[in-house]
């Protein structure tokens, strides 16, 4: 053990062999830290750059409002049934989700006086959130599709996503209010007001930032992702156009088929670009709205 | 209740929130019972299997055009285990270094970028990490190891070593921030290096939350679709090294459900690989919650 820099009095004395060798392995350490800190750094940075740099080009008005076109199809023409298809799973997903979310949270943090059940409760959801986004699309596909004969549609679809963005929701919702200061509430209960009407004046007004937050990421999980409505949602083409028994296209979908068939790469370019720079938005905000304050914890 | 204060109504309305608040909590929640029980149901694995597990697991091929038909998933959960373990072996030292690095080395401005850039790298959808692979790596490793398609394990257990990076990263600096700052103090105060503290201190008592986040990368890694489906090739070839061309798990699901008649045998054999997928999860991110509950409790006392 002499990477010690203790060993005795004499041995670390400035300028001994064993101090000396210390001080180089503590420095090489700190610099292989600093290293792994700066390729941490390095990808994000370096992947969302070679995107942008290569799909910049891609990316134009039209681009945006045109559908697909060409042949092979996908070659030529727009993203724009993608982008709304991808918008209107979210929207159902979220207005599915968030009053299930809402009310559960609600539940958790301050109608449950059982520690023992919301600690399972709350592990239950932790599992829903852990499940594979495939696996929820298996499930989708099974249920919503073949036995309740929803057909491969935007509503099977939506709900699909509220599935996985239920949990995102439940937990933003819960530790949210948890944050909020326990004076607010026991002031507000000495007052003599009901749970609710405390939850409605005063909890919600102190945590509806990290709430926000919470459905910005739980959209931004959905958008992105593809697995779940590959089997129960999504189509190869469309022109546009909305129905809740149809099937429509997604950016993420539209991406995977781009290049997996190998239809065109500067299409392939354009559309991750609008994929990742919507997300980032998206992200942004949200982490705005956290370092605004609201659901921080303390 | 005690309910002086309050009107019936008012009783009554507060009444009707915590109910529904309660419904609302149990349907959420219920989805969770129901999508185990559905797709166990889809797969009949409790009944009306065609073929018993260890044909299933090890023996029988993915021969579904075959004559009789074959349906085991041996390749399938060898290419899963290898790019699990290889995006593992990577992402772990490294995600380790960065959460060691944010809470221990770098100055506060430093954090602050690199906390964002992190969130950045897990927002990224698996999709376009499959896409960025693909016109990275995935063309030049045809050039560079002269294969004639570049798909292979090695490219899908890179790009899932990012993917699952930020999310081991962020849980080891949790981990090592929740270290009782008494600890560390103490000894410096002894005159140690940074090195002997992070290495006989903080290691030993961040050992749990590391597992955490071993754990978390572990779940990421073996559910993920969309990159892997892209970037490993999918052959029903059971592979025999990095470079060859593989079909994980959750790839193969994504691959033939489309095309697959409901209720066939290949069906039940794609909701039984679900199945197993879900219980592995689910198994694992039981030991997360052992962990951090112990860890919780540990670092309170």
């Amino acid at each position: 053990m002499h990477d010690t820099a203790v060993l005795s009095p004499s041995a670390n004395v400035k300028g001994s062999e064993t101090y000396r060798r210390s001080v180089l392995r503590d420095r090489l350490w700190r610099a292989t830290l600093w290293f792994c800190g700066f390729i941490g750094f390095l990808l994000p940075v370096s992947i969302i750059g070679y995107l942008v740099v290569e799909g910049i080009h891609c990316v134009s008005w039209r681009f945006l409002v045109d559908y697909p076109k060409g042949t092979p199809l996908g070659t030529q023409g727009g993203i724009w049934p993608a982008v709304e298809g991808s918008l209107a799973l979210a929207s159902i997903g979220l207005l599915v989700a968030f009053p299930l979310a809402l009310g559960g949270g609600l539940y958790l943090a301050e109608y449950g006086r059982s520690q023992r059940f919301n600690k399972i409760v709350r592990f239950l959801v932790e599992c829903l959130a852990a499940v594979p986004s495939i696996i929820y699309g298996l499930f989708g596909y099974a249920f919503l599709v073949v036995f309740l004969k929803f057909g491969i549609s935007l509503i099977a679809g939506g709900l699909v996503l509220a599935l996985i963005m239920f949990p995102i929701l439940l937990i933003a919702t819960q530790e949210s209010l948890r944050s909020v200061d326990d004076a607010y509430r026991e002031m507000g209960l000495s007052l003599g007001v009901t749970r609710f009407y405390l939850v409605r004046r005063v909890l919600l007004r102190k945590a509806w930032r990290g709430i926000v937050a919470g459905i910005v990421l739980a959209v931004g999980h959905a958008v992105g992702s593809a697995a779940p409505v590959l089997f129960t949602a999504s189509i190869y083409f469309s022109k546009g156009g909305l129905g809740l028994d149809r099937p429509v296209m997604t950016l993420p979908t539209h991406l995977y088929n781009l290049v997996s068939e190998a239809i065109s790469f500067d299409q392939a370019f354009g559309t991750a670009l609008v994929l990742i720079a919507g997300l980032l938005l998206f992200n942004a905000s949200a982490m705005l709205l956290r370092r605004l304050g609201g659901g921080s914890p303390q | 209740m005690t309910r002086p204060i309050l009107s019936k109504s008012l009783y009554w309305s507060d009444a009707a929130v915590k109910a529904l608040s309660f419904i609302a909590l149990g349907t959420g929640v219920s989805f969770l019972l129901l999508m185990i029980v559905f797709v166990l149901r889809e797969s009949s694995l409790g009944s009306g299997f065609g073929m018993n597990l260890y044909d299933f697991l090890v023996r029988q091929p993915w021969a579904p055009m075959a004559t009789p038909p074959s349906h085991g998933i041996f390749h399938a959960w060898i290419s899963t285990l290898v790019v699990t373990a290889l995006s593992l072996g990577l992402a772990i030292p490294l995600g380790v270094g960065i959460g060691l690095f944010l809470s221990e080395v770098a100055p506060r401005w430093v954090q602050q970028v690199m906390q964002p850039a992190l969130e950045l790298l897990a927002g990224i959808p698996a999709v376009v990490y499959g896409f960025f692979g693909y016109v990275t790596l995935v063309r030049n490793f045809e050039t560079w190891f002269d294969m004639p398609a570049g798909e292979c394990l090695l490219i899908a257990g890179l790009i899932l070593a990012v993917m699952v990076l930020p999310f081991v990263a962020s849980t080891s600096a949790e981990a090592f921030r929740s270290v009782a700052q008494d600890l560390r103090e103490m000894a410096y105060g002894l005159g140690v290096t940074q090195l002997y503290v992070m290495r006989r201190v903080l290691f030993r008592k961040a050992l749990p939350g590391l597992f955490a986040a071993v754990a978390l990368g572990l779940a990421r890694a073996l559910g993920e679709t969309l990159a892997v489906l892209m970037l490993a090739g999918n052959t029903v070839a059971v592979p025999h090294s990095l470079l060859d061309r593989g079909q994980p798990l959750t790839a193969l699901m994504a691959t033939e459900l489309g095309e697959t008649v409901v209720h066939s045998a290949k069906y039940q054999a794609l909701f039984a690989s679900g199945f197993i997928l879900l219980i592995v999860v689910l198994g694992i991110n039981v030991m997360i919650w052992i962990l951090k509950h112990r860890f919780m409790e540990r670092s309170h006392a």
